[in-house]
Parts: structure tokens; C-alpha cells; sequence
């Protein structure tokens, strides 16, 4: 049967994090959409780590909040650990990080989405798209119920053909005890869209009341957490404890009661374990196909390739209140569950250690997103949208942040409105957006700071004003938060410039070279005049980060005022590249295949040089001249 | 026609082909030209008025005198400000103002890049598009066989190993950056200031090869060098085969330098004539002599003249500081008039190649010849097999990308902050970039995961 005669603005297929905020974004952006998923108990859950942020990881997830998303605020109430990392080095590369409580998360979201005006939530596994011409219209689920959408948005995470490991034992499912999306693929498949394979691995969980904690080392949550969600600005409505539509909504105060992580190492027995039985690991027999990523080794992975080193460090992490699992960070391997249990018990505090669940490795389909549009919308088959780990990234912040982009995207797409694209020098979810499309990604693509050129902008405590136009020109905020952000970009500024002008004490120039001065050479900050310190932290905080980095912060700017030229110059889709005259072979091949969006992408593509992109220049305008001509003639 | 926002940098090339000719123009395009004018002449320019003066380098030393005309922007040929400055046709004096305007802040201009902001800037319209698609293409498909030809060889073999030292010293600080609660080693800035210390000296020896360039571009600068009426300008005409320094029996006669180039052999020699160099000199004389002093810094090659019926001269010690076996030969003249060297050679000159030749009568000068031939080859070999020899463009890459190392160093030794410090080391990275080709963060990570044991 087919549900709805009136197709939905926007249907997501899948639930996960990439899901809930494309559905969410779209229909605070007052569309009409439909979020799909398998099992609505699994929804927002957290597969791997229950955790948020980290590096570069945790400015984006402000940067999320900061265009009306939904994961910080819904971290910042469920988290049982928070830590600012990088606490010692400047504000640029600090990153906010909390443990979660895993249920709670996933209660507390599945909530919010039940109480979105406009957002129907329905338990139906999608099995095909339906397609019209080379456009998709709707889906197909295996209740055999049909649904008619004007666009889709592709959420699949590891279930799309998903296939667990452990050991040689094999089980098909994109998460133990989850079932795995068959059907699907070939229907992308048959649209032309081409798929690959990846693989991603998760450690065993323990169960606390087995371990000894007194051989472990304790971290503690920091005293004043630091936290995703911009509180300043963000409506009172909005935050947890309010009620909304006249129903409680679930989490605590923020960074309340705290609960600790455990530091433990490996030992020479593992090592041993791991050496003895590496050919009964999935991925060293030849079992795994899929590439694996490798910031997050397994642990065969860790002894083989850093074979003089002795021990490797494993945390030991709560999984919530209302539970006694453990996550084992650092332990992810494929090994078999007999050889898990022995290199567990070989660990010091974990001897006596019961295995709630054995660590296993996942391979998956995903898409090469250099088959997408920088709006994520696929260049082979029109309203069709892919965000989170079908494009090949990993973590839930960088799904979190596709789904958005892509939720808004859509809507954009329903009302024939150009698509917002957050570029690369105004944050994080624009190098990962451009990174994807541009280049790909051949392993499980994480963020790391340093794929930022300008990095030093992105201090996470800036998200809000660097997302500022974009939530104002995609309507993605309320208008009572976009006037108080407004007003504390306004503050900022004024009191950055009002440093240079005012003078420090004792003839010492002005503000901002006392402030400097202190910041690099270790000394005193000068005392502040009394206005200012009445200002918010945030305000006073990004103020001093703008005075005492002015130099770079002015040099990364200059940079992006020079790329900007070739940054909006548009390559329309239909190019040639082999048939352009002058192009280089090479550079031609690699254009041909990357397909860049716009010339300032195409200078980004590694081989291709100045001299391509001045013929590309003149291609394009010989290009639109003759259009031009074309037209003049058609008129006679 | 789509316009580009005005350029915010000027760049600068060689308008004429590289090589001697009757004058050569270096061409400037950009905001800073009519400053570049003034600052270079001490005048304003007049749109479109040419301007005869001497060109004075950042220093205030006059490199040439020269004519140079503005063309205000819009009416130009990029479209915006352009300066073109013709000097002498020596491609030293134009290498010379080019050097001097890139350390004014110029950007060396990339193939085809005047005629692509004067397509931009819409000075050149639909019908000239094929004909400057055709331009850019030859340029740059010239430029980047003569490129990749240098790249493929010794230079790109050279700056790979700096910039695969530069990414691992960057992949050591950006692994503490990025992975602060990874098990990662103890953090060593020792190693990373030793990394950063090896790739400057690198880049130190690539910008010395500049002036290999020069050598094999320009010739061998070659100072004749003795005492007063050694027959050093003698020695110079016969070189040269014409009268072209004045010669006379009076000691001193050379106050000037006289500067010529000659073919010997495969190789050119730039000869210079110096005043001689005299224990007590007059006042006039002493001016002479210090000038000399200052010519023998810079040479490549010294002919020391010593007169054979003389006693060994006393030597400035500045100027013996700078000679030894490898760049100098001892050329003693006159044997037309004593049989025997009435020269004693003490050790100071010992080890060095003699010569003996009579200027006046051309004796022996076939074994000058041989043996300056010999010393040119001496040059080439003392650079191995490998022939490097860097352009004005690829120095100006190397001086950025040391500018950076600097600040890198300057955060090392006060302990900066350690994203600070990684962006100077990215900006010399990029500034490596420039020459080879751009250089992918990816390249960093492969090197930090190499090193380092990632994956909690």
C-alpha cells in the first residue's frame, strides 16, 4: 500500500545520529517529514563509545548547536564525565569532551523527536527507494508499506550490508543484536550509484561489579565542565528542565554528579595472546575485505605495527547511571571470543573480569561521497540526500553534522532554494563537507584539527558567531536566540577593537600589547577596565583570544580573502574536462573524476596546478560567451 | 565578464627572454606599483611618461639606471597598476631587480599570470580569449617541462627530503595537538627544534645554489687582484683581447673596476679589473683599495698578480682570509724581464696553482688559459654530479619558507603555544609546496600514525 497521497517534504531513512538531526532540522524548518527506522528503541544510540566530542570532534558539535542542532544540548544533560581536553595549549585546539549515559541520550532524543511539531516517527525498515526517471519520489519498507517523498535522506550507519567478525565467526548485522539492510543496496546500485566497502571494530563490555578498580588509575570529570550547548544564547525552552508542550523532558543538570573513568594498561600476556592467535583474527586471516580506519586500531593492529612497544593504555569507561557495563577503550579487536577473554583477564584490575558482550568487527557498504553534490545531495539521482557513515566518515559528530546539513539541504531542495554550504574556513562541518566530496576518503573518515587550514579560528567558544549567517539566512534558530547571539557578536567586537584603543597602565601601549605580551611571554594580564569584567565569560573569553592572537588570526584572514576569488567561482556539471584545450592529461584524468563544484575545490585537487586552473578560467568565460552567442542566435 | 575582486598582492616577472640582449624590462602588475616607483626612482610616477633614473635597491645602492614607465589602472594591460622597468641588458642587473622587488613584497608572477588577470580584469575581450587560452598553454606547457625536468632531477630529490623531514617534524607537534589523551611518548621539543634546524639548513643549501645559477647563467666572477703595476689590467686586455682598461707604467692607474665578460673555454668569465693593492696608499688610492676589498668578498675566482721582479708584496690579511687552493691562482707576470720568479713563495701561497706569464708578450698565457678552465671545472665538480641551480621564483618559495622555520624557532626557544608553533611550520610546508607542488594533510597523517601508536 502506499501510506500517503501528499509525499512528505522529506523522508530520513534511519535513525541514528546523522538521522535524528536531518529530521529534526527539517522540521523545525517546517517541512513535512518522515523519520524511518528499523527499531524505534535504538534510536540516538551510541554503537561504539558513549561519548561526545574531543578533539576538533567537540567544536563541531558546538558548531551544531550553533545552527540549531540538537546532539549538544542533548550531551550537555545526559553527560555523567565531562573534560575540556588540551586544557594547556591555547583556545583554538581546547575541545570539550563528555562521557555519556547511554540510555539517557538515546531517551531523551527519541523524546524530542516525538515532540517535534511536523516529524512523524515511524518503526519500518526501508528495503528499496522508488524512483521516477532519475529522480527519487519515495521508499519502500518490508511491511510492504510505500511512502511518497518529494526528497530522501540516506542514514544507513553500518547497516547496509553490515557483516560482524569475531574471530572467524560471522553474523550479518550493522550492530550485534541488529538486524543488517540487504535490500538496499542493490537498490543503489541499480540507480548507478557505486558502492565500497569499510570496516569499523568495537572492544568488548565488562561488567563493573567484576573489576577491581584499585588497580587502576581514577580520572575525574573536571570540576566546571565545560559544556556543547551555547547556554548564553540558546531559549529557555529549549534547555532540559523546562517543560514543553506540557511534558517533563528527561536529563539532569548539566556536569551534576560526575562519575569517574579508569586507566589501566595491557601487559606482556596480552601482547603474547595477541602474537600467539594473530592468524585467527578476522582481519589478519583475510577475512575482512573493508578498509579499516587508522586512528583507531585493533589491538593486533597496535602489537604488530608497534612491536617495541610494551603496553598500550585501555580505559575503562561507565556506560550510564542505571547500569554497571563498562566500555574497554582501546581494546577494539576481531580476535575470537576465547583468545578476547584471556587478553581481558590478562590486564591488571580485570583478572576476575565478566564479558557482558565480546568486541567485534563490522564491515559495511558506503558510498564514495565524491558521487555528491556539496549540498549532499547525489549527483546521479536527483532529491536523493546522504549524510554520516554512508558518505565514509566515522563518529557520531560528524554524522550528527552531515544529517544536519543534509535535513536542511532537503527542505532548501522541496522549496527550490540554493543549498547552505558552510565553507572551509568557517568551520569544521565545511572542511568535512568539502574533504568528503572533493577528495573522498578511503578509510573511515574522521575530523582531526589539522585538516583545517585555519584552524586557529575554530576555537569552539567562536561556533555560534562562525555559523551566524547561515542559521539567520536558513531560519535554523529562533528569533529571540539569533537577536542574543547578534548582540554578543556586536560586544565582541566592539571590545576587541576597544583594546587596541584603550591604554594599559604605566605607559605600557595600549590594552591589547599588554595582553600580549603577558600571553607569550608568560607574564601578568593587565587589569581590565570595570565594564569588561562585567561581561559574560564568553564574551570576555573570545575577546582575549581575539586580542592576544591578533597576528595569526589577521594572517589566516588574509589567506581567505586571497582564496576567496577562485573559492566562488562555480564549475557547471557538464564539463568535459578531457575535451577542455590546454589542460593537462593528468590534471584533466583527475578532474574528470572528482568532479569539483567549484574552481577553488578543483585547486585543492592534489595534482592539479595554477596553470590548469588559469585555463579553466578561460575556458569558462569563452564557455558563457558562447552560451550567450547560442541564445542570440536561437532568438532569430 | 566576470571580474575578480582587485588582486591584493603584485607580481612581478622578466618580460624579456632570459639571457644578454640590448635591454631587458621586468614587468610589475599590482597595488603596490606606483609606491614601488616612487620608493625605487624618488619620484612619482606620470601615467604613461617614461621615467629616466637610477634604480636604487632597498638599500639605497644603485643597481642600473633605467628607464621605467607607469600605466595607471584600469588603462593597462592587466588592468590594473603596471610598472615596467627596462635596464641594461645584463640578465645579472635584471636578476638583480627582480631579487630586490620580490624582497619589496612582490610575488613572483605564475606562468601566464599577467595575461590572466588582464582576462579577468576584462582588458582583453572574447575575440583575444583563444588566442590568450593558446598563450597560457604554451607558457605553462614550456614552464612546466622546464619545471618537472628540474623537479624529476636533483632539486626535486632535494626538497623532498625537506619536506619529508618538515612532515615528520609537523606530525610530531600535531600528534600532541590532536591526540592529548593518547599514550603518546613524553613530548620532546628537542627533537622537533632539531628536525626544524635541519630543514632550515637545507634550505640554506638550496638558496646557496642560486648562486651556482648565476655562475652558470651570468659567469664566473673573477677578480684580478696584486699590488700596483703588477699588470693586472694588462693581464685583463690580453684576456680579452683589446684595449679596454687604460694601461700605463704609473702605478695606480686603475681606481675603477673594469668589468668584462670573456668566453674561456666552455666556460664565461666575468673579469674585473681592480685597483691594485697598495701597503701605503694615498688617500684616493685607499678609497680604491677598499672597494676592492669589498669586489674580492663576492668573487668566485682570483687571479692574485705578482710581479716577478719584485719581492713578495705584503697582502691585505682581509683579502687572504678569503683565498685558498680552490679559488685562487697565482699568476705571476712579467717574465719577460726576470727569467726566474724573483718572487719567494712563502707557505701563505704554497699549494696554490702558479702560473707564470708574460702579459705584455702573451707567454705562457695558453697555460693560464688551462688552468682557469681547470678551476671552472673545479667549481662544477665541488657540486657533485648533481647540477642544481635554483630561480628567483623557487628563492623567493625558500626565503618564505624560512621566515616560517624562524617564527617556528622563535616559539621553540620562549615555549609558545603549540598551534602557533604547527602553523608556522604549515606555512614553510606551504611555502615548500610552491616550488614541488601542493602538499596534502594526508601526507602529514600517514607520517604521524607511522610514528605513532594512535587508538585509544
Amino acid at each position: 500500500m502506499i501510506y500517503n497521497k501528499i509525499p512528505f517534504d522529506v523522508i530520513v531513512c534511519g535513525a541514528g545520529h546523522a538521522g535524528c538531526e536531518a529530521a529534526l532540522a527539517a522540521a523545525r524548518m517546517g517541512a513535512t517529514t518522515l523519520l524511518l527506522t528499523g527499531n524505534i528503541d535504538t534510536i540516538a544510540q551510541m554503537s561504539c563509545n558513549p561519548a561526545i566530542g574531543g578533539q576538533a570532534k567537540g567544536q563541531m558539535v558546538r558548531e551544531i548547536d550553533a545552527l540549531g542542532g540538537e546532539m549538544g544540548i542533548n550531551t550537555d544533560v545526559t553527560g555523567i564525565q565531562f573534560r575540556l581536553l588540551n586544557e594547556s595549549k591555547g583556545p583554538a585546539v581546547q575541545s570539550p569532551r563528555a562521557q555519556c549515559d547511554k540510555k539517557m541520550y538515546q531517551f531523551r532524543l527519541k523524546h524530542t523527536l516525538e515532540l517535534q511539531p511536523g516529524l512523524h516517527v515511524f518503526q519500518a525498515m526501508v528495503t528499496g527507494l522508488v524512483y521516477s526517471g532519475d529522480k527519487v519520489v519515495g521508499v519502500q519498507t518490508n511491511l510492504d508499506i510505500e511512502f511518497a517523498g518529494k526528497t530522501v535522506v540516506v542514514t544507513t550507519g553500518t547497516f547496509l550490508r553490515g557483516l560482524m567478525h569475531i574471530g572467524l565467526n560471522k553474523n550479518e548485522g550493522g550492530r550485534l543484536g541488529d538486524f543488517t539492510a540487504k535490500t538496499l543496496s542493490a537498490s543503489f546500485l541499480a540507480a548507478g550509484i557505486e558502492l565500497q566497502r569499510l570496516k569499523t571494530g568495537t572492544p568488548p563490555r565488562l561488567l563493573g561489579r567484576s573489576l577491581d578498580f584499585s588497580q587502576m588509575e581514577e580520572q575525574k570529570g573536571d570540576a566546571s565542565p565545560t559544556l556543547f550547548a551555547f547556554h548564553d544564547t540558546r531559549d529557555p525552552e529549549d534547555l532540559f528542565h523546562v517543560e514543553q508542550t506540557g511534558e517533563q523532558r528527561l536529563g539532569w543538570v548539566p556536569g551534576a554528579a560526575q562519575v569517574s573513568c579508569w586507566m589501566t594498561y595491557t601487559t606482556e600476556r596480552t601482547a603474547q595472546l595477541v602474537r600467539e592467535n594473530l592468524h585467527k583474527s578476522a582481519m589478519y586471516s583475510g577475512e575482512i575485505e573493508g578498509v579499516g580506519p587508522r586512528y583507531c586500531p585493533s589491538i593486533e593492529d597496535k602489537f604488530v605495527r608497534f612491536a617495541d612497544k610494551p603496553r598500550h593504555l585501555l580505559f575503562l569507561e561507565p556506560e550510564g547511571r542505571s547500569t554497571n557495563e563498562y566500555y574497554v577503550n582501546g581494546l577494539s579487536t576481531s580476535l575470537p571470543f576465547d583468545v578476547q577473554l584471556e587478553m581481558v583477564r590478562s590486564v591488571p584490575g580485570l583478572q576476575n573480569a565478566e564479558l557482558l558482550r565480546p568486541a567485534y568487527a563490522v564491515e559495511y557498504d558506503f558510498a564514495p561521497p565524491t558521487q555528491l553534490f556539496p549540498s549532499l545531495e547525489s549527483r546521479k539521482v536527483e532529491n536523493l540526500f546522504f549524510a554520516g557513515q554512508i558518505n565514509g566518515t566515522s563518529g557520531y559528530e560528524e554524522a550528527a553534522a552531515q544529517g544536519l546539513v543534509a535535513g536542511v539541504n532537503a527542505v532548501r531542495k522541496v522549496r527550490s532554494q540554493p543549498p547552505m554550504v558552510i565553507k572551509r574556513h568557517e568551520g569544521y562541518i565545511g572542511v568535512l563537507i568539502d574533504d568528503l566530496v572533493t577528495k573522498g576518503t578511503r578509510e573511515p573518515y574522521r575530523m582531526f584539527t589539522s585538516r583545517a587550514e585555519h584552524r586557529l579560528l575554530f576555537n569552539h567558544g567562536s561556533a555560534e558567531l562562525r555559523m551566524l549567517h547561515h542559521a539567520r539566512e536558513h531560519g535554523l534558530v529562533s528569533a529571540t536566540r539569533l537577536a542574543r547571539i547578534e548582540e554578543k557578536k556586536r560586544m565582541i567586537e566592539e571590545w576587541t577593537a576597544a583594546f587596541e584603543k584603550l591604554r594599559a597602565p604605566a605607559g605600557q601601549g595600549s590594552l591589547g600589547d599588554a595582553v600580549r605580551r603577558a600571553t607569550t611571554g608568560g607574564g601578568m594580564l593587565p587589569p581590565f577596565p570595570e565594564e569588561f569584567a562585567k561581561q559574560s565569560d564568553a564574551i570576555r573569553s573570545e575577546v582575549l583570544y581575539r586580542v592576544s592572537y591578533q597576528g595569526y588570526l589577521a594572517r589566516e584572514q588574509r589567506q581567505i580573502e586571497k582564496l576567496s576569488a577562485i573559492e566562488s567561482i562555480k564549475l557547471p556539471a557538464d564539463i568535459d574536462y578531457l575535451a577542455v584545450r590546454g589542460l593537462r592529461k593528468e590534471s584533466a584524468t583527475k578532474l574528470q573524476e572528482f568532479r569539483p563544484y567549484t574552481l577553488g575545490q578543483a585547486a585543492r585537487i592534489s595534482g592539479v596546478n595554477p596553470a590548469d586552473i588559469s585555463i579553466l578560467m578561460v575556458y569558462l568565460e569563452a564557455r558563457r560567451a558562447a552560451g550567450k552567442a547560442d541564445r542570440a542566435v536561437g532568438a532569430d | 565578464m566576470r571580474k575578480m575582486d582587485s588582486s591584493h598582492d603584485t607580481i612581478v616577472a622578466l618580460a624579456t627572454p632570459v639571457g644578454t640582449s640590448a635591454i631587458a624590462v621586468v614587468r610589475a602588475s599590482g597595488p603596490q606599483c606606483a609606491e614601488l616607483a616612487r620608493a625605487i626612482l624618488g619620484k612619482t610616477p606620470r601615467a604613461r611618461f617614461a621615467l629616466h633614473g637610477d634604480y636604487r635597491d632597498r638599500h639605497g645602492v644603485v643597481i642600473d639606471d633605467v628607464v621605467a614607465t607607469f600605466f595607471a589602472g584600469p588603462k593597462s594591460y592587466t588592468g590594473e597598476d603596471v610598472l615596467e622597468i627596462s635596464s641594461h641588458g645584463n640578465p645579472f642587473i635584471a636578476q638583480k631587480i627582480l631579487e630586490d622587488l620580490l624582497a619589496r613584497g612582490c610575488r613572483a608572477a605564475e606562468a601566464g599570470e599577467f595575461s590572466r588577470r588582464a582576462f579577468l580584469n576584462g582588458r582583453i575581450d572574447l575575440s583575444q580569449a583563444e588566442a590568450v587560452m593558446d598563450l597560457i598553454h604554451a607558457r605553462s606547457e614550456r614552464a612546466l617541462a622546464a619545471a618537472n625536468q628540474q623537479l624529476r632531477g636533483s632539486l626535486g630529490r632535494h626538497l623532498s627530503v625537506l619536506t619529508e623531514e618538515l612532515l615528520g617534524v609537523l606530525a610530531r607537534v600535531e600528534a600532541y595537538i590532536d591526540f592529548p589523551d593518547e599514550d603518546l611518548p613524553v613530548e620532546d621539543r628537542g627533537i622537533v627544534l632539531e628536525g626544524v634546524r635541519r630543514v632550515m639548513a637545507g634550505a640554506d643549501r638550496l638558496l646557496a645554489t642560486q648562486h651556482y645559477g648565476e655562475l652558470l647563467r651570468d659567469g664566473i666572477k673573477t677578480v684580478i687582484v696584486g699590488e700596483p703595476n703588477a699588470g693586472k689590467s694588462s693581464l685583463l686586455n690580453r684576456l680579452v683581447g683589446r684595449e679596454r682598461a687604460l694601461v700605463s707604467a704609473e702605478p695606480g692607474t686603475t681606481r675603477d673596476f673594469i668589468e668584462e665578460r670573456v668566453i674561456i673555454g666552455p666556460h664565461c668569465l666575468r673579469l674585473i679589473d681592480t685597483a691594485g693593492l697598495n701597503p701605503s696608499p694615498a688617500p684616493l688610492e685607499k678609497l680604491g683599495m677598499e672597494k676592492t676589498l669589498e669586489r674580492a668578498a663576492e668573487a668566485d675566482l682570483f687571479l692574485l698578480v705578482l710581479d716577478a721582479t719584485r719581492p713578495r708584496p705584503e697582502l691585505p690579511p682581509e683579502l687572504l682570509a678569503r683565498i685558498d687552493a680552490g679559488n685562487a691562482l697565482i699568476v705571476i707576470n712579467k717574465i719577460d724581464l726576470a727569467a726566474s720568479a724573483g718572487v719567494s713563495l712563502s707557505q701563505l701561497i704554497e699549494q696554490k696553482e702558479i702560473v707564470k706569464i708574460s702579459a705584455r708578450t702573451g707567454e705562457g698565457l695558453e697555460a693560464l688559459v688551462a688552468a682557469v678552465v681547470r678551476r671552472a671545472e673545479a667549481f662544477r665538480r665541488d657540486q657533485g654530479d648533481e647540477v642544481i641551480a635554483i630561480n628567483a621564483r623557487h628563492a623567493a618559495a625558500l626565503e618564505r619558507a624560512k621566515v616560517c622555520l624562524q617564527g617556528a624557532m622563535a616559539h621553540l626557544r620562549d615555549d609558545g603555544p603549540v598551534e602557533l608553533l604547527a602553523s608556522d611550520l604549515r606555512g614553510a610546508l606551504d611555502a615548500l609546496g610552491e616550488i614541488g607542488g601542493r602538499i596534502d594533510n594526508e601526507r602529514m597523517l600517514d607520517h604521524l600514525f607511522a610514528t605513532f601508536c594512535i587508538g585509544k
